[in-house]
């Protein structure tokens, strides 16, 4: 097995873990969790493919991995935001009661 | 080179599962800590230090942080319910995953990374990704800006306690 | 004859830091050791020479701290050990040793155990990137400030776990004040460092120092410090590390008079001695950088004091940085949590934030008299509309005392 495979092995798996959080968490926070693991997986691919793919001096790989990184920690800024703003009208996190709007 | 990677690999998986399998809340937002930055010791034996370094900084830094701290506002409530209603979740959860990790595997196995020819990227310069950064890739450094500047001034304007503020002066 | 074939280094008083290295490199060699067995000899021994003379730096602080403070407060302070209570340090040693470890029922033991452990580890590991003399950069890392403040990030996790994993109230209140404290404090101190980046233009902290060798007119040393922008930012950086450090006015997560001990409230013996060396640490650290970013690292002070070891001169710094710590701690009181988020929101991070345009400009119009017009202004008039600000509109309402002051 060269290192390319075993990195694109691990985030598929990495991405499939994540995807199971996502869907099975009730709790908001920890569907968080699952969307971090997922945005992991995708950065994994992108630099394995940099580092064992083909020659690259535009450095696209790291480059786009900054970007994403960047944006993960915006969007999980906001997403607690408005997470801990439904938990102050609703005094719950849970996302299975979050359904008033539910006719 | 092939032999850290083989260590780390089961080590990122295992905290990974850990942070999909624990029931308690916090221990599943601390593995998941335990995971990225498991995957930023990865970057770094695979000679993307600046990349590593800035994972770390960031997840293990203010990411992680910022989960467990909601945690600790939100006071999720206990793990029994969680884990009473597992096996079916679990179910449904794994019907909808195992097509996609099928999938991606069988892209991979087909994708035959095996026959890539073995090269050698140069380590990761900073000059030479600080100059790219603001010259090719200026308009995106640019927008990441307004686009973290407006995350900020949004987060707060969200986090603001909308009820009047409590004074500390005694009613007269 | 064996012992001919490998004569020993010369070394100087400038490498003599180097010394545990050479003579460890030189006994392996002796023995006839192989190549990898010599060079992992002595990068261990590198290791443990810093380990070394910074644990010795804590045990002499942890004295020097409390022996300043009561003279500050006019007592005699520890006297009793040894002369003028210089062993004292040993005999609290033996005591944390042979305490009882107390582990409460309520906390997870595992969590419990590593987050003395991880407070200690990152300081450590932050001090190994720090150019301590012109030859003794333990590793010279390209990217030594970042990795000092990555490895820097782990400490709030392991505040979180030391307050989480105890299982009881004033831990739990006290990791959150730390928190918030840390992550709004770390955001001034890691702007005001992105101006000597920029200047400098490499993440490497000896080249930062080497950066700052000459001297203006001959005499004034060319340290970060004393630029416009540099001053303000050193001033950010230092008020914001002494807030990093949890240590007064900024020491809340660990207020005794509110919440006990904060985040160490449920520990005792070996473990609370680890969060006391991992303070101890990381105020070593965060004051070490402010010397390598700000006052010049290593470099004389004055051209003709150029022939004493460099490393003396770190020390040097470093000691002085330490003792207004102390002198700050002995004088100030602490602040009140809602003033300590209002200033570092409202007025430390918008000045480091301005300390970036002005060091780009600094360098943009020649480093000369032209810059110095240009930059003072950029700095000191925002700074005074936010003083004025922040006396009238902005600050935090004053406590009246109903019963007390009439």
């Amino acid at each position: 097995m060269n290192p390319l495979a075993l990195l694109l092995t691990l985030s598929s798996l990495l991405f499939s873990l994540g995807l199971l959080a996502v869907l099975t968490r009730r709790n908001a926070i920890l569907i968080l969790v699952g969307i971090e693991l997922m945005l992991n997986a995708a950065n994994i691919n992108f630099i394995a493919f940099w580092r064992y793919g083909p020659p690259d001096p535009e450095l696209t790989g790291p480059m786009f991995v900054l970007f994403s990184i960047a944006i993960a920690a915006a969007e999980a800024a906001v997403g607690l935001a408005i997470i801990l703003m439904v938990f102050r009208h609703t005094r719950s996190t849970d996302l299975n009661r979050l359904d008033s709007l539910h006719g | 080179m092939i032999i850290p990677l083989l260590i780390l690999t089961p080590l990122v998986l295992l905290a990974a599962l850990g942070a999909v399998w624990k029931a308690r809340p916090v221990h599943a937002a601390l593995l998941l800590a335990l995971s990225l930055a498991l995957v930023a010791v990865l970057y770094l034996t695979i000679g993307a230090d600046f990349i590593g370094l800035v994972q770390f900084m960031v997840y293990v830094g203010a990411v992680a942080i910022l989960i467990v701290f909601s945690l600790l506002i939100t006071r999720p409530g206990d793990e029994a319910e969680e884990i009473q209603r597992r096996p079916r979740s679990m179910v449904t959860g794994l019907i909808c995953t195992l097509p996609v990790l099928a999938v991606l595997l069988i892209a991979l196995v087909k994708g035959n990374p095996e026959s890539a020819p073995a090269v050698d990227a140069p380590p990761l310069s900073i000059a030479h990704l600080g100059e790219l950064l603001f010259t090719t890739h200026a308009p995106a450094v640019l927008a990441v800006g307004v686009l973290l500047t407006a995350v900020m001034i949004g987060a707060a304007l969200f986090a603001r306690d909308t009820e009047k503020p409590k004074s500390n002066q005694p009613e007269k | 004859m064996i012992f001919a074939t490998v004569p020993f280094p010369s070394f100087t008083l400038e490498s003599l830091p180097q010394l545990p290295k050479l003579l460890v490199e030189w006994l392996l060699m002796l023995v006839g050791a192989p190549d990898w067995l010599v060079s992992i000899g002595g990068t261990a021994a590198m290791a443990g020479t810093v380990v070394g003379v910074f644990l010795s730096a804590f045990a002499l602080l942890s004295l020097v701290e409390r022996k300043t403070l009561a003279r500050i407060q006019n007592r005699l302070g520890p006297n009793r050990a040894g002369w003028f209570g210089i062993l004292q340090p040993v005999a609290d040693g033996i005591k944390m040793l042979t305490k009882e470890d107390i582990v409460p029922t309520k906390a997870e033991w595992l969590l419990h155990l590593a987050a003395p452990i991880l407070i200690v580890v990152p300081s450590i590991l932050a001090l190994g990137v720090m150019p301590l003399g012109r030859e003794w950069v333990p590793v010279n890392m390209e990217l030594g400030l970042l990795f000092f403040f990555s490895v820097g990030a782990l400490t709030e996790l392991s505040v979180f776990m030391a307050g989480w994993a105890s299982g009881s109230k004033f831990p739990m209140l006290g990791a959150m004040r730390a928190i918030s404290q840390m992550v709004s404090y770390e955001l001034p101190l890691i702007i005001s460092a992105l101006g000597v980046i920029m200047v400098t233009g490499s993440l490497r902290l000896s080249d930062i120092v080497v950066h700052q060798g000459d001297f203006y007119f001959g005499f004034i040393p060319k340290w970060n410090l004393f630029t416009p922008w540099g001053f303000a930012a050193g001033l950010i950086f230092y008020i914001a590390s002494i807030a990093e450090a949890n240590r007064c006015p900024f020491d809340l997560p660990e207020g005794e008079s509110e919440i006990v001990a904060g985040h160490m409230t449920e520990y005792s013996g070996f473990k609370y001695a680890l969060f006391f060396m991992g303070e101890y640490l990381g105020l070593f650290a965060i004051a070490g950088l402010g010397v390598t970013l700000f006052l010049g690292g290593w470099q004389a002070p004055l051209p003709f004091l150029g022939w004493v070891p460099t490393w003396i001169w770190f020390f040097a710094k470093l000691a002085v940085i330490i003792m207004s710590y102390l002198w700050i701690r002995g004088t100030f009181p602490r602040v009140r949590i809602d003033q300590l988020m209002r200033f570092a929101w409202l007025c430390l991070i918008p000045m480091a934030l301005l300390t970036i345009p002005a060091a780009a400009l600094w360098v943009f119009t020649g480093k000369g008299i032209v810059s110095w017009v240009v930059t003072v202004p950029l700095l000191l008039i925002p700074w005074v509309i936010l003083t004025i600000l922040f006396n009238k509109r902005l600050a935090p309402a004053t406590r009246t005392y109903t019963f007390a002051d009439s």
